[in-house]
């Protein structure tokens, strides 16, 4: 049962030793997990800012981590996860229990101990 | 760049004005705890009007359902919700159901809106070949086994081809296998010895018949709601119940519309389903027979036609519900059927305009055919019109054939060929024949021999059809009552 496995934990492998880090928890369910290794639940920890294009740098946002779970935890069928640069259509996110279309929805900036849940709502009546 | 609002004003719980909101519904802001009621409140406004058997100005009056529940369940996410809060809000008895086995399913409970409970489970595992899909119903069975007030009943998507299946819910079928060739749009019904009876290879025999992915699809819907209402009137179910959302019906609508249904689209929302069987009986005797229990009719309410998709996940979620998930091997990306290319249209419509949704579904619930309906259609039993031949030869673009010869095994001084394209919705016939680019079926009439489902078969014996077939009915009334003998109370 996807409940009774531990957390995976994965950490960006681009992190320096002294750079801030926000560690965080992503929830998988409605299905999703199943392109996730079926594995629910995972701690991952990302830098707190991230390039953003022509040398600059952005700090750490949803979209980034969407496009980070794509890079590196997704194990199946990215079209299923992601439209573009957000998710799918059908894919309910929440911030720390809150929609994220009341947090800016890939706008907002991760903060360290979030924990952001997509959930397919794909799997019909 | 500036990214337009999802909500209106506030991030302030419209319902409490006090707590910060935790969901966005179609613009409007909720907390966590002002949207438990406002969903519930939803399901009950849907659902309540339609309990009693007969409509009540007042309202206010007891609800007590005619017969038992049934309800529908896919695995998928609204049904998953839809039990929840049916279990929440008629049979909440937590305290009474620990102690004792009796607690559960035969619970005493007077006041009770519906007496007796279960929920059914249709496997399609085995539509396509071994190994594709996996049957799930353990799976299911693990859900629903939480729910001590429910009984659980596995259907298989097999047994609409299985004669045993049939005749343990009081249905005849004739010792002769009816076949329809789908190669041409008379469908013309061919008699033949029973050839296989295995149900499984009937019902793959059946879908590999028909013409395109689509009407694989939707035909596979149709069966399984058929097995839902034959069993919900087996178990004198006044009510049977389905997880359809807002989304889903709206996918449900348009996709009925685009294949041809545009006649039932009511139906799609809420429809009230009497059995062949009770229509055939109350023909077939003048002492108007009723059904045992008193139970003619099946209501079928979707509870949750108001209620999106997004709010059935936060549901599930807030409520720690495990979604075991519905079926999709069938058609794995949804590109390849009108079902998936609608479904993929209307999700990405809910999000980037969510009020849309429910206006497709408003818009639909004012359409009225314009004709009576003539009668039912023995494949999906839903009302049909009659005629549908007329009108199609009158605005299709086709050579004409000369009329088909019989098929090779019918002797020449059998009755002439009998069509079972008269006795079809435009939908139904729609989908046996509708020829795509993509078709899924092989040319040579052997292929299109295709197997019908069992109600269909009782019908063609039943109906008027047995007329047409010229010499004979194939069973006469006195049979008939004595197949059915279980289900009649005389007066
Ligand atoms: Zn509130
Ligand atoms: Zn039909």
């Amino acid at each position: 049962m996807p409940d009774s496995q531990p957390d995976s934990s994965h950490s960006d492998s681009n992190l320096s030793q002294n750079e801030p880090k926000i560690p965080l928890r992503v929830e998988f369910s409605g299905g999703l997990e199943l392109l996730f290794s079926n594995q629910r639940s995972h701690r991952i920890t990302l830098p707190s800012t991230v390039p953003h294009g022509d040398g600059t740098t952005k700090p750490t946002d949803i979209t980034y981590l969407i496009d980070w779970l794509r890079r590196n935890l997704l194990k199946e069928r990215a079209e299923l996860f992601t439209d573009g640069a957000t998710v799918r259509p059908g894919i309910l996110v929440l911030v720390n229990d809150s929609d994220w279309e009341l947090e800016g929805e890939g706008d907002y900036q991760l903060r360290p101990g979030d924990e952001i849940v997509f959930i397919s709502t794909l799997h019909g009546g | 760049m500036p990214r337009k609002s999802k909500f209106d004003k506030s991030k302030t719980c419209i319902k409490c004005k006090t707590a910060r909101g935790n969901i966005v519904i179609r613009h409007a802001v909720y907390c966590k705890t002002c949207f438990t009621p406002l969903v519930v409140t939803k399901y009950k406004r849907c659902l309540d009007p339609h309990i009693n058997a007969a409509p009540d100005g007042q309202r206010r009056s007891t609800l007590k359902a005619s017969g038992n529940l049934l309800i529908g369940l896919s695995g998928g996410l609204g049904s998953t919700v839809l039990l929840d809060i049916t279990s929440r809000c008629y049979f909440s008895t937590k305290s009474s159901t620990e102690d004792g086995r009796k607690g559960g399913k035969a619970h005493p409970k007077n006041d009770r809106v519906w007496k007796q409970a279960s929920v059914c489970f249709v496997d399609t595992s085995r539509a396509f070949s071994e190994g594709v899909t996996k049957d799930r119903s353990e799976d299911i069975r693990a859900m629903v086994e939480q729910h001590k007030e429910f009984e659980f009943i596995v259907l298989r998507l097999e047994d609409a081809f299985d004669i045993s299946w049939w005749k343990q819910l009081g249905g005849y079928v004739p010792s002769s296998d009816i076949r329809a060739n789908l190669a041409n749009e008379d469908l013309v019904i061919t008699e033949a010895h029973l050839q296989s009876s295995d149900p499984v290879a009937s019902l793959r025999s059946y879908l590999s018949s028909l013409p395109t992915a689509t009407a694989v699809r939707s035909s596979i819907n149709t069966l399984a709601r058929l097995l839902l209402l034959h069993t919900a009137r087996s178990m004198q179910c006044s009510h049977l119940l389905l997880g359809t959302s807002l989304t889903s019906l709206s996918i449900s609508l348009i996709n009925s519309i685009a294949q041809g249904g545009g006649f039932n689209v009511l139906e799609e929302s809420f429809e009230e389903w009497t059995p062949q069987i009770a229509r055939s009986a109350q023909d077939a005797s003048s002492d108007s027979p009723h059904l045992a229990g008193g139970v003619c009719t099946v209501r079928v309410v979707r509870p949750l036609r108001d209620i999106g998709m997004k709010e059935c996940a936060a549901w599930a979620w807030w409520n720690g519900l495990q979604v075991v998930g519905k079926d999709r091997t069938f058609d794995p990306d949804g590109k390849q059927t009108i079902g998936g290319l609608t479904k993929d249209f209307i999700v990405g419509l809910e999000r980037d305009y969510p009020s849309t949704v429910s206006t497709i579904a408003r818009t639909c619930a004012k359409l009225a055919p314009k004709n009576e309906p003539d009668g039912q259609c023995i494949v999906c039993e839903r009302p049909a019109q009659r005629g549908i031949q007329d009108w199609k030869s009158r605005i299709s673009i086709r050579s004409l054939e000369p009329p088909s010869p019989h098929p090779p095994h019918v002797a020449s001084d059998d009755p002439p060929p009998i069509s079972l394209t008269p006795h079809l919705c435009y939908a139904c016939h729609t989908t046996l024949i509708s020829r795509s680019s993509r078709s899924t079926v092989q040319n040579g009439a052997e292929a299109s021999l295709a197997p019908l489902p069992v109600w269909t078969r009782s019908a063609l014996v039943e109906s008027d059809a047995a007329d047409v077939m010229g010499t004979k009915r194939l069973v006469d009334h006195e049979d008939m009552r004595n197949a059915i003998g279980e289900f009649l109370l005389h007066d």
